[in-house]
Order: C-alpha cells, then structure tokens, then sequence
C-alpha cells in the first residue's frame, strides 16, 4: 500500500474509532476501552511504518472553492518534522492508552474518556499532517476540543467545569490571533499552502513582517501556554491524570512549539527577539511558582510551562545564526531543531512523571497534597524506581536524554544571547531544586496520611507503561536513538546529536544534583511541613497564588467583563434601545393616537365645529388668504 | 413544463393546500390533522431534496427549473414565476429541512388547540419554500407575508411570558421592516422603466442601464433598512431577542431558521446586483452597523440569563457577520454569507429545539435555576454542546459555520483590516457566552432550585421523537460542513453573474484612490 493512503487510514482510523464508540458503545465500557486501545495500537503500528518505512510524502486533494479562485485543500506533508512529532504522538499516547485500561477502571466515564482520548489522536494527527494553514487551524481547534472535552472529565466538579471553560477561552484568545496571522499571510501571499509559502517567503524576504510572525505566534501563546496565557494549564491538571501526561504534558502543549518550527521561516529577527523573551520568562516564572504548589500535578504542570518556555526560548534564538536548509530540503533552524529535540526527550521524561504521579494517585486515593504523601519509597519500589529516572532526566543528569537537549539549548543560547543563557541556566537549577522537593517529600520520609500508609503498587497495564517510558527517558537523548530518520531535525541542532558542550556536562551535573542536595537540605522529608513556607510565608503565598496573574484575571472578568456586559446590556439595549427608542416611538405614536381620538367624541356638534373649521381654512387656502 | 417544475410548484403548494384543508376542516379527526400536517411538512423537504439533486443550472439565465404561471396579474408585470439558481437552491433545501424539523417537533408540542397551530406553521412553511422559489420580486415578497404574518399570530397565542408584548413588538417592527423593503423593491420595478416584476429581466436590464447614483443610494438606504430590520440589524434588533423568547419552539425554528434570511437573501439575490452603487454608497455604514450587531450585542448576551433569549442575541450576533459579508461586495465575501446563513439555519434551529428540550427538563429557561442535567439526559447533553459548539464556528460539528464566518473575514480583510480585527473579537465573546450556557445547564452540581425540583420530578434523557429532528439538522449541518462542494460550485457561479455588477463599481470606485486597504 501507498505511503500517502496509509497516513488517510491513520488519520481517520481514531475518528472512526471515536465515532463508534460515541455513538453504539456508549455504556460498554469495557468493550469500548478494549476497541480504542487496538485502534490504537494499529495506529502506532502504522504510524512506525510511516516514520522508520522511510517514507517522507504529500498529497493534498481539492476540498471546495469559493470567490474567484479561492481554494481549499486538504492535504498532508509528511517530513522529518512531522515524522518526529507523530513518533512522539504515537509512543506517548499508546502507552498513556494501556495506562488508562487500568488507571480509569471503574470509572463511569470511562467510555466517554476513551472515545475522547480517539478523538485527540485523530485531531493531533490532523495538526501533525496538516500541509496547510486552513486545515491546520482546524485540527487546532479540534485539539483545544478535545482538551476542553477531557478536563471536563469529572463534570460534576465546579473545578473542573470552571478548568475546562478557562482552557477553551484562553485558547480562543490565542486563536483569535493566530486566525488573524493566517489572514494576514493570505492577504499577503495569496496562499495556505505550507510549501508554497516557504518557497515565496525565501524568494522574497521582504514580504514577511515582524507583526505576521507574532499573529501567528499568538496561536502558540494559548495552545502552550506561554505568557500571559498560560494561566489555564495548571487549571487543566483537573483532568485524569492521563490526560495529564499525554495532551498537558507531552504533545498538545508541545503543539505550538512544532507549530513555529513549521512556520520558522516566517518569523522575521524582530519576532523571533520577542519569542525568545516570551518563552525565557515563561520558563524562568514556572520554574519559581512551583515551588508554592503542594498539589503534585500542579508541580508537574508548572514544570511543563517552564520547559516549554525552554523550547519556545529555543525557537526564539534559533533564527539567529541563519542556518537555512540548501536544496529544497525541509530545512529548520538550530533553534528549531534544539526545541524538537527537546519536546522529544521532554515528551518522553515529563509523560513518565505524570503517569507516576497517576499511579501515586491512584495507589493512594486521589489526594494530591504532597505532604500529605511520604515514604512510597519502599511501597511502591518500581513507581519509586522509574520516577527516580524521570527526575533524573527532566533535571538533565548527565547522560540521561533531558541532559543532552538541555545542553543543545544552552550551547545555542551561550552563543547567541548571553542574558538569556544565564537566565535558562538559573532555570535548570530551579528544575533540580523543585523535582528534588517534590521527590523527597513524595517518597521519603513517614507517610502523612493514611492513604499513603496503605498504598500499594500498580497493575502491570500501569506498570509496564512506566518502563517503558522510563527506557525511553533513558536513551532517547542519544543520536543512534533517532537513527538517521529525522535528518532534518536531530543534525541540525546546535550540538549535533552526538557530541555536546563540554562545559554544560560539569554544570548540568552540578546543576541536578545539587538542585537535589539543595533540596533535601531545605525540606528535609522528616519534617513533613514546607521549609519555604515557615521560613519566608509572605513569598510562599505570592508564589502559591501564582504571582496573582489568575487573581488578575479573575478580577477583570469578575468587576470589569460582567459589569460591562450586565451595565451594556441594561443601558443600551434596555434602557436605550428598547425603552426609550422602541418603547418612545410606540409612546409618540400612542399620544397621537389618543389626541386623534379626542377629536372623535361622538358628538355631532363637535364634528360640525370640525366640519366648519376645516372649511373656513379650505376657503381660506382657496380664497389666497392662508 | 415537465415533472420537476410541478414538483417544485408543489413543494409551495402542497403545504398551502394542507393549511387550508385545516383552515376549513373543523370536523377533521386529531389523527387525519396530524397525517395532513405531516405531509405538510416533509413533503417540501423531500422535493427539495430531489431537486437539488437534479439541480442543473444550464440555463443562460443561471436557473433551473423555471415555469411560470398566470395569475391574473400580468397587466402589472407579475407572474408567478418559479425557478432557483445557485443562490436560491440551498436556502431552498435549507428552507425543507428546517421545516420539516421545525414540523415534526410541533406534532409533538403542547400547544392546544393542534389543528390552527399546525395550520399556521404550515402556511409559514409554505411562504417560505416560495419566497426562495420565487423569480419575481412581487411574489418573493408575497410569500415572505405568507410566512410573516403567521408568526405573530402564534407568537401571541401560544407564546410563552409578555407573550402580547413580544407579538405586539414584533409584529409593528416587521411589518414596518417589510413594509419600508417594499417600497425600495417597488421603486427599483418602476424606476428601471421595465413594465416587469422578473428578477432575471430587471437584471439583464438593469446592467445595461443602471439607475442613476442618487436613486440607487435611496433605494440602497431603503432596502437596507427594511432588510436591516427584518434581520435584526444593529440597532433595530430589539424584536428578535424578545420575539424569539416569546415564541413557541417550532415558530422561532422556522423564523429564525429560515424567514430571518429572506432580508440577506434579498440583499444578494435582488439589491446588490441591481443598485450596487447604492450599496457601495453605504457600504462603510453597514460595516459599522454590522459590527455593532458582532461586538455590542456580543457582549449584551454575555449577560444574559434566560436561555431562549441567550439563543436569540446571538442569532442577532450572527446576522452581524452576514452583513459584514454583504458589505464586502464580493463574491468570496457573498459566498461565505450563504455559507454562513445555511450554517446559521440549521444551528440556531437546533437551538431552539434543544434548548425547549430542556426546558421539557427543567420547567424554566432561566440557565442559573439549572444544573447537572448531563448526569440525567447525557445524550441532551451531547447533541446541546454540539449545537453551542456549532454557533461557537468550532470546527467539526460547526464547520461550515467556520467556512462561513472565515471567507467573511478573508474577504473583509481585502475591503478594510481594522474591521476583521473587531469582527474577530466575537470568536472569543461567543465562546465564552456558549461555553457557560452548557456549563450551567448541564454541568456542576444541580442549583438550588433544580435540586428541589429534582425531588419532585423525574427527569428522564431525550427521546427517540425528540432526538429525530434534532439529528436530522445536525446531520445536515456536518455534512454540508465536510463537503460544502454540495452546493459551494453552483453558488459561486450565480455569485460571480449576480457580483459581476457590483464587482465592476467597486474597481472603479478604487481605481483612483488606490492606497486603502
């Protein structure tokens, strides 16, 4: 079979899978779980095929027309870019799948959940192939969709109810950008088409500008949750943890970063400048609000903010050096290629921490207080033993694949921008100081609570997806890992997949482990109580509420939206429109009415005063007087 | 004349025959009311469907189907002249569907009497197949009275509150509307000098001989006032909230669904071609105007409470963008307003219908007395989110809302950038007026006041006879937003013949001021 028509079948393999089960499966949840997880696995299979078949294509079919030579495709461009994004799709979401056979057992919902996890790999799979910008804001959307579907898991929840709305309206803010740019560019290039535009915006760099670049990155500040729009990911930690792992963590977040790599070409420096500064406070900000969470999700989202602010800084700098591809070749810059490489190792690591963090929760009743865990060391040995290398990985301990695309980033931005360098490396030392709280207090220590006294390792449908994960966190920063598929990518990156910068092995080890030292020294696991917040509780509270950016929206849609719309909706259409203009014109016309009518008396020596001060003025007007 | 011009006679026909067999029939049996009824209603949208199928617009004049018939008042240049063209055919198709949702909702409806009820849905139905049919300007406005009048009469009598207000209201201020479009009709017949009511031949006319500017622009204002009125245009919207809260489900379907569109409908099909330097003339005031309907009223319903009157603020919202579209006299921008008042059509109908699902539910249309609906009704609460989702233009179930409300903007930002910058912001307004009108409804613990009545009542999911039509236009909403090339190619070709005017003032009127946007 063709290349092309197995990627048609990939894509529409999950809808269908989604429809079915939304429509006929609805209260078999078993059956339903079973049927999304096979699809999956075809899926994955297919997707292998795909990617390490070799095959790198396009096809696009004529949709419909509109206007005078308006059209629309859709199409799909399946590149080195792509192939790396689908793997990571494809590794991450099978597993989270088998997790969730065993982590939503019992759950109600469980046939909702697993038609709506199908429904998110066939929307994300959409976003990977999409070859041009229409249908691309299509899955986009879709994808927001499926996130707001999801965090909306547990419906009965305000949180989660309230999570579910903030997602889908802060995502609306960042498409409403993204929506513009991609008017803007057709407005500009007379084309969606990803190709074409790359090849117009090489031969002709003047036409793309700074404020086109930032529309579009709009889109990328909602869907991964960058300043200021990331507000909603730590509210969406009220899905299932699966969710969690798979689209708040590893892919749909990492959307936007794969997004600007596509798009990089038409990011001018002056955009670029602004990505760099957008994704280096992102990552600086999360890093230092996660030491005030206790709520181990939270931890981990903030976590995710803060990586992706070191992806989207990579993107930023990328562009700089002007590493263009020769030959037609799909061609990303450095920076571009370091962000991948490290959506992939951090894909990998960060979707290990969170499903540990579902198998705590689940072995522990779902409470998510860290202190009020402890000393699942020696309860939950593997979950222990794979969080341990996650947490290694993510704080970029040497060797391990965290390490070798924090180093990419850093060598890039050592080079290119000496301010943000320090800052991203000041990060990564938060990193290790934050996870080694988290660790410490999770595992060490006495239990806090009764829940974690009883707790108990996981079913293998849980447990083999940790290891696998934890293989993958292990391995997957080294070049033979990737192969030679992803030529585009992997090579590119600024310290080539196989050697690194020396110096950042010395301070990267430093970095992770004596974030851990550090660590256990300020919140010793016997203490059970939060070192930061009885020694500085005036920072622990700004850090705990976020540095009060949620307050500040609240507050906006609290005194200002509501007001607004409550005061515009009572003045104008009320009072003004209704009251006074309807209302009035009825009132004029109801006096003239009652005026008419007293003429009317039904007297007939009033209408024979009438009938004769109407003749004498008709005389009047006759006669020339009037 | 050959068998589809008799179906297409009957499509207007059939359910007018019905309505008057009811209007004479007091003796009629319930069950034979409900037969004739039914037949009423389904037939069009089965003729309509045939005939779209077979739609083949060789025709030079870019018709179909065209007969037409004496009816006495030829000494005046009417005919009853009947034909669709790429314009009219999926708003014809439209007009079928939603009736026969709007139909088989109302044999379930708790409206008493039945027999007059159902008579005077069908005489609607009927005027509104034929003020789509219709090729001359007299009869297309006849069978919009057809429909029109129809609705204040059910409004006020089987209306839920202030339902005498809200027939009162909305019947001085359509019939004012209608009454003002008349007059810019009536002027373009007699001015152009043509003894003929024929759309097709005051077209042809009437580009060899276009008006003089003046008497366009009068005729343009007239038209867009009357038109603006009976579609709600900002700020002469005040009718539909209120109107639409008050209406029986069935009556606000057909009426918001289908009737509302006669005025954009006649903006593309009758005004734009024939006075397009009238429209040119006030095309930056329309874009205001349209832009209030968007923006204010936008946020106006963020306000709201009452679901019914919610549905009906945003249907005024979404007209904004219709006019939007009118005002970028093209044919992308035309293309997506008919894109868009289908998608509309078939949303806001399932609204209404949904939404007095719920009501059935919960016994109010106050969304804060709601709650937790979803743990009762889950497949309410899906097929409710799908139709909110859809008004929202999220792709899927609302992708052809999206093509709709996308070609509008891609056309607009041609005509003038800052206006796409504030359409836009209602993509965020109606999000987040939708998403919190399910979360209220359906989701969270029950309020107070649903939890009370919970005790009391049972509440079952949706049923099968409720779910029938709800699916139907749902069905037809995703389809025709998957493959939108079912009526998209022969839409663009009517365009392109209707614009081909419009398009040859706007490049003269840029031609020397070539530096705007």
């Amino acid at each position: 079979m063709e290349a092309a028509t197995l990627s048609q079948i990939l894509l529409l393999l999950p809808l269908a899978t989604a429809g079915i089960i939304a429509c006929f499966l609805r209260r078999l949840h078993r059956v339903a779980s079973l049927l999304s997880v096979i699809s999956g696995a075809v899926f994955s299979i297919l997707g292998l095929w795909l990617i390490y078949g070799g095959a790198r294509f396009t096809w696009a079919h004529a949709w419909f027309s509109l206007g005078e030579g308006l059209s629309f495709e859709v199409g799909a461009n399946f590149d080195d870019l792509a192939a790396l994004m689908l793997l990571v799709l494809i590794v991450v979401g099978f597993l989270v799948q088998v997790f969730s056979l065993g982590y939503m057992k019992g759950d109600p919902g469980k046939a909702r959940f697993f038609a709506g996890l199908s429904f998110f790999m066939f929307s994300m799979s959409g976003i990977i192939l999409a070859d041009n910008l229409v249908l691309l804001f299509i899955f986009w959307e879709l994808v927001g969709f499926s996130s707001y579907m999801l965090i909306n898991h547990y419906y009965d929840r305000p949180s989660a109810v309230s999570a579910s709305k903030k997602a889908f309206v802060v995502n609306r803010v960042g498409d409403f950008g993204l929506l513009l740019g991609i008017l803007y560019i057709y407005g500009q290039f007379g084309t969606f088409d990803l190709v074409e535009l790359e090849a117009i915006a090489g031969a002709r760099p003047g036409m793309i500008s700074t404020s086109m670049g930032l529309l579009l990155f709009c889109g990328v500040l909602g869907k991964s949750a960058q300043m200021p729009l990331h507000v909603w990911l730590p509210d969406a930690m009220e899905g299932p943890t699966p969710i969690s792992a798979l689209i708040h963590a590893a892919t749909m977040v990492a959307a936007g970063i794969y997004f600007t790599a596509r798009v990089h070409f038409l990011m001018t420096s002056g955009a670029l400048q602004v990505i760099l500064w957008v994704g280096t406070i992102t990552a600086v900000f999360a890093a230092l609000v996660a030491f005030g969470q206790k709520d181990i999700k939270k931890i981990l989202a903030f976590s995710t903010l803060s990586q992706l602010g070191y992806m989207v800084a990579a993107l930023g700098l990328g562009g700089q050096d002007g590493t263009r591809g020769e030959g037609g070749q799909l061609a990303v810059t450095a920076g571009a290629a370091a962000a991948m490489f490290h959506l992939t190792t951090h894909g990998f690591g960060k979707a290990l921490l969170f499903l540990n963090a579902g198998s705590i929760l689940h072995a522990c009743g779902h409470g998510r207080d860290i202190f009020q865990l402890g000393g699942l060391s020696s309860r939950m040995k593997l979950t222990f033993a794979t969080f341990t290398l996650g947490l290694l990985a993510m704080g970029g301990f040497p060797f391990l694949s965290g390490f070798f695309s924090k180093d990419a980033i850093l060598h890039l931005a050592k080079e290119e921008n000496f301010p943000v360098y320090i800052i991203l490396l000041v990060t990564a030392a938060l990193t290790g100081l934050y996870l080694g709280r988290l660790y410490l207090v999770t595992f060490f220590g006495k239990p806090r609570s009764h829940q974690a006294e009883s707790a108990e390792e996981t079913g293998l449908s849980m447990t083999v997806p940790l290891l696998v994960l934890g293989v993958l966190s292990a391995i997957g920063g080294y070049g033979w890992f990737f192969g030679d598929f992803f030529e585009g990518i992997i090579p590119r990156q600024p310290t080539g997949g196989s050697s690194f910068g020396t110096y950042t092995i010395v301070s990267g080890s430093l970095l992770s482990l004596g974030g851990i030292l550090i660590a256990w020294w300020v919140w010793n696991p016997q203490r059970g109580t939060d070192a930061l917040e009885a020694k500085l509780p005036g920072l622990f509270r700004a850090l705990a509420a976020r540095l009060y950016i949620d307050d500040a929206y609240d507050w906006y849609v609290k005194k200002v939206q509501d007001p607004f719309s409550q005061g515009l909706s009572f003045l104008l259409d009320r009072l003004l429109i209704h009251g006074l203009m309807v209302r009035g014109v009825a009132g004029i016309v109801g006096l003239l009415g009652i005026l008419g009518r007293s003429l009317h008396l039904g007297s007939i020596h009033a209408y024979v005063y009438w009938f004769a001060a109407g003749a004498l003025i008709l005389g009047a007007i006759a006669f020339g007087i009037l | 004349m050959n068998s589809y011009n008799i179906l297409l006679l009957n499509a207007i026909i059939l359910p007018l025959s019905m309505a008057l067999i009811l209007l004479v029939g007091r003796k009629l049996s319930l069950r034979t009311v409900r037969f004739l009824a039914t037949a009423g209603f389904f037939f069009p949208a089965l003729a309509s469907l045939v005939l779209w199928s077979n739609f083949q617009p060789i025709d030079p004049s870019g018709y179909d189907y065209l007969c037409s018939f004496d009816t006495g008042l030829e000494g005046l240049g009417i005919t009853l002249k009947l034909g669709l063209n790429g314009l009219s055919m999926p708003l014809f198709v439209l007009a079928g569907i939603v009736g026969c949702a709007a139909g088989s909702y109302a044999l379930q409806s708790e409206a008493r009497p039945q027999r007059p009820y159902l008579m005077l849905l069908l005489f609607m139905q009927s005027g509104s197949m034929g003020m789509f049919a219709s090729v001359d300007v007299f009869f297309f406005y006849f069978f919009h009275e057809l429909a029109l009048i129809p609705t204040f009469i059910c409004i006020g009598v089987w209306g839920g509150r202030d339902r005498h207000i809200a027939a009162m209201e909305i019947a001085v201020y359509l019939t004012l509307g209608a009454m003002i479009s008349l007059v810019g009709l009536l002027a373009i017949c007699f001015k152009s000098g043509v003894d003929s009511f024929d759309m097709i031949t005051l077209k042809s006319f009437l580009s060899s001989a276009p008006l003089e500017g003046e008497a366009q622009q009068i005729i343009f204002a007239l038209l867009l006032f009357g038109f603006g009125i009976l579609v709600s245009l900002f700020p002469f919207y005040s009718w539909a909230p209120r109107g639409y809260g008050a209406a029986p489900t069935s009556v606000a379907m057909l009426h918001a669904g289908v009737l509302k569109k006669f005025g954009l409908y006649g903006l593309l099909q009758v005004a734009l071609p024939l006075v397009p330097l009238g429209a040119l003339h006030w095309r930056e005031e329309m874009c205001w105007l349209a832009l209030g309907s968007v923006v204010i009223i936008g946020i106006v319903t963020l306000a709201q409470r009452d679901l019914k009157q919610m549905i009906g603020y945003s249907s005024v919202m979404h007209m904004g963008y219709c006019f939007l579209g009118v005002a970028c006299l093209s044919v992308l921008g035309a293309g997506g307003v008919v894109i868009l008042m289908v998608a509309h059509g078939l949303t806001v109908a399932l609204l209404f219908l949904l939404g007095h699902v719920v009501y059935r539910r919960t016994d109010t249309f106050n969304m804060e007395d709601m709650g937790g609906l979803v743990r009762r009704a889950p497949v309410l609460a899906a097929l409710f989110s799908a139709a909110v989702l859809a008004s929202v233009a999220l792709p899927g179930p609302g992708l052809l809302n999206f093509w709709g409300e996308f070609a509008i903007f891609l056309a607009l930002w041609d005509y003038h950038v800052p206006f796409v910058v504030m359409a836009a912001l209602g993509l965020i307004i109606s999000a987040v007026y939708g998403l919190r009108a399910i979360a209220r409804i359906f989701f969270g613990p029950p309020s107070e006041a649903f939890a009370d009545y919970l005790k009391h009542n049972e509440v079952k999911d949706i049923t099968m006879a409720e779910k029938l039509p709800a699916l139907v236009l749902l069905a037809a909403l995703i389809l025709t937003g998957f493959w939108p090339r079912l009526f998209t190619d022969e839409m663009n070709k009517t365009l392109g013949d209707n614009f081909s005017p419009v398009i040859a003032v706007v490049s003269q009127a840029e031609e020397p001021d070539p530096d705007r946007e």
